[in-house]
């Protein structure tokens, strides 16, 4: 096995680096046992801008989360990369590659629009290309069923956004459980669609209530008994962001 | 080159600002074909005693007695001595405290009758974003709008200022003004800058709740929490680890926990987005400590941080005069019977046709 320090050397190379998120590095590497096999490493490196003793604290705690929550899915049936090994000390975590792009990035490239920010005269709507209609509705669709299976595992992500889903052969996979915890409450589920929502809102602005209607159809299909109770926190959710307050 | 002048209103809140600004157009045809001169831009807060917050009817008072003279010498200032000169009359239409917003849209709509200038209504954040853009120069940036009523990480998309992230509850600003009522920290010049001031003297790092929800942020639970550790600290019985707490540890416990949510969200906006300049705008903006995170941040993204001083961070007029005029120069004006303003009024409400 590969020896760690030497790993973490090895990983700081420019051209493995893969992909810069929000606090994490992620790049390719080796599998440490089987050394054939292609795998990501997520490293979370020290955030200097907060003190040492929060940052430690919050590395050491996301990365642990991450591992727990991928290991506890492992065994169900939420598509997720397989956790191949954890170095909590090293806040490393070594999981399988997902190859495809993000949920983000794909319906970007199918509105025809790379940058995300085309400009669109006084914001009228403008209609969905036509011919991927059917397969931005399939794939939100199966999105949605893919969060409505997480919260069924009593998972709560913390992060659900169109960055946080990737793309394999057309199949969602979930990704980034840095935030994610167990939870059964209809409260904390329903905070998380309520994150999702926000996100769809504003990353995909001109479709996006077409877009949540068919991740919720997903979701709702998928979700069985807790739906109602969720639904209904889901609402409690919006009407406290609609009402809250602006003053001082 | 034509000119034009612009008069901005400001009183969602306990700071009265008037300001006059001047627009240079260079080139009609290029979003950025202009110059920019603050003619004047004077402001007024509405102090309360320490331990005291302030209420919407005294704010409205204090708004209305002052507002004539303000207004009086922001003109001097501005060397107009022919308002009807203005192009334009802009006014805070919301979003803030209903009764001092109402109590100065009445001074503008008397001023814009007397002198037959139109009036434009402008979203306050929109003012703190336009005013931040134009100050720094930054031009794409992703915002940090952090205030006493509002907390939101902001991106420019299709015409729209679009909300990535905001607080679950309660804004970063009156989270640190109801601690420092706690502690009866005073509210001259206002309470966030006595608690940045008593935290460069903390040492201790109390732990405190954090939560961040992706992009949104939760802070009633540190409030409450911290503010229980006051009520401790106050009666004398606040050790931690063996040491003595301050009220310096507090303050400094706080902000750093604050922070460096309000930093975490923002970076998360900027890998989402794929952006590397932020801008910190609104009140809570002139913390220098908050500057400093930010910068930190960015610089290990290669980007960078943009950000103003207290004349342009804190409620003014000049940013409603600006965004104002920005506006009208597309052909927008607000009449007169649709002038009333809102306590509501969502950052993503206006269209943003000024921009490309
Ligand atoms: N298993 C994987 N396979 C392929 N690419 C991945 C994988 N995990 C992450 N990535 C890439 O790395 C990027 C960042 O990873 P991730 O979302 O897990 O971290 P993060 O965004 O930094 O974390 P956080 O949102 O908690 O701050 C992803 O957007 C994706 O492009
Ligand atoms: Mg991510």
């Amino acid at each position: 096995m590969i020896t760690l320090p030497e790993q973490l050397e090895k990983l700081s190379k420019q051209e493995n680096l893969i992909a810069q998120g929000a606090e994490s590095l992620v790049y390719s590497a080796q599998h440490p046992y089987l050394p054939q096999q292609e795998c990501i490493v997520k490293y979370r490196p020290k955030k200097p801008y907060r003190l040492p003793e929060l940052d430690a604290q919050l590395s050491k705690h996301r990365t642990l989360a991450e591992a727990r929550v991928l290991q506890k899915l492992a065994l169900g049936d939420v598509e997720v990369p397989h956790l191949v090994f954890i170095d909590a000390k090293n806040g490393l975590i070594y999981m399988e590659k997902i190859e495809g792009l993000s949920v983000k990035q794909w319906i970007w490239n199918e509105e025809g629009d790379t940058e995300g920010g085309a400009q669109e005269a006084g914001d009228k709507s403008r209609s969905l290309p036509d011919g991927d209609v059917s397969s931005l509705k399939d794939t939100l669709v199966l999105v949605g069923q893919e969060i409505g299976k997480l919260h069924k595992s009593d998972i709560v992500h913390g992060d659900l956004t169109t960055s946080n889903v990737m793309l394999r052969d057309g199949k969602p996979v979930i990704i980034d459980f840095g935030l994610a915890s167990v939870s059964t409450l209809a409260e904390d589920k329903a905070v998380d669609l309520y994150v999702m929502e926000r996100a769809v809102l504003s990353t995909h602005p001109v479709h996006s209530q077409q877009y949540c209607d068919w991740l919720f159809e997903g979701y709702l299909a998928v979700v069985g008994k807790s739906q109602k109770e969720v639904m209904r926190k889901l609402e409690d959710v919006r009407q406290r962001g609609r009402k809250r307050s602006m003053l001082g | 080159m034509t000119t034009y002048l612009s008069l901005g209103l400001e009183g969602s809140a306990n700071k009265l600002g008037v300001g006059v600004i001047k627009h240079t157009v260079t080139d009609a045809n290029a979003e950025n074909g202009f110059s920019t001169d603050i003619l004047s831009n004077i402001r007024d807060t509405y102090i309360t005693p320490p331990g005291e917050g302030f209420l919407p009817r005294d704010t409205a008072r204090h708004h209305r007695n002052w507002v004539v003279r303000i207004i009086k010498r922001a003109l001097d200032e501005a060397k107009i001595s022919d308002p009807t000169k203005l192009h334009c009359i802009s006014f805070t239409q919301g979003p803030g405290m209903g009764a001092p917003l109402q109590s100065v849209v009445i001074a503008a709509r008397t001023i814009a009758q007397m002198w037959g200038v139109p009036l434009v209504g402008v979203n306050h954040c929109v003012g703190h974003i336009e005013m931040g853009r134009t100050i720094t120069g930054a031009t794409n940036p992703v915002v940090l709008y952090v205030s006493g009523g509002n907390t939101q990480v902001i991106a420019y998309s299709k015409q729209r200022y679009r909300i990535f992230g905001e607080t679950l509850d309660i804004a970063v600003g009156n989270c640190l003004d109801r601690f420092a009522r706690v502690l009866k920290i005073p509210n001259a010049p206002s309470p966030g800058y006595n608690i940045e001031q008593l935290a460069k003297k903390g040492k201790k790092y109390v732990p405190l709740p954090y939560t961040v929800k992706g992009m949104d942020l939760s802070m009633s639970g540190v409030l409450q929490f911290v503010e229980s550790l006051a009520k401790r600290f106050q009666a004398g019985d606040l050790v931690v680890d063996g040491h003595q707490v301050t009220a310096e540890d507090l303050c400094f416990s706080l902000q750093e926990t604050l922070f460096a949510m309000l930093v975490e969200i923002t970076e998360r906006a900027m890998a989402h987005v794929n952006s590397q300049q932020v801008l910190i705008v609104g009140g809570v903006g002139c913390n220098e400590r908050l500057q400093e995170m930010m910068g930190i941040m960015a610089r290990d993204r290669n980007g960078s941080v943009y950000a103003t001083d207290e004349r342009f961070c804190i409620d003014n007029g000049i940013m409603i005069a600006h965004a104002g005029l920005l506006a009208w120069r597309q052909g927008f004006e607000t009449k007169m019977e649709k002038t009333q303003c809102t306590q509501r009024f969502r950052t993503d409400e206006v269209l943003v046709d000024w921009r490309v």
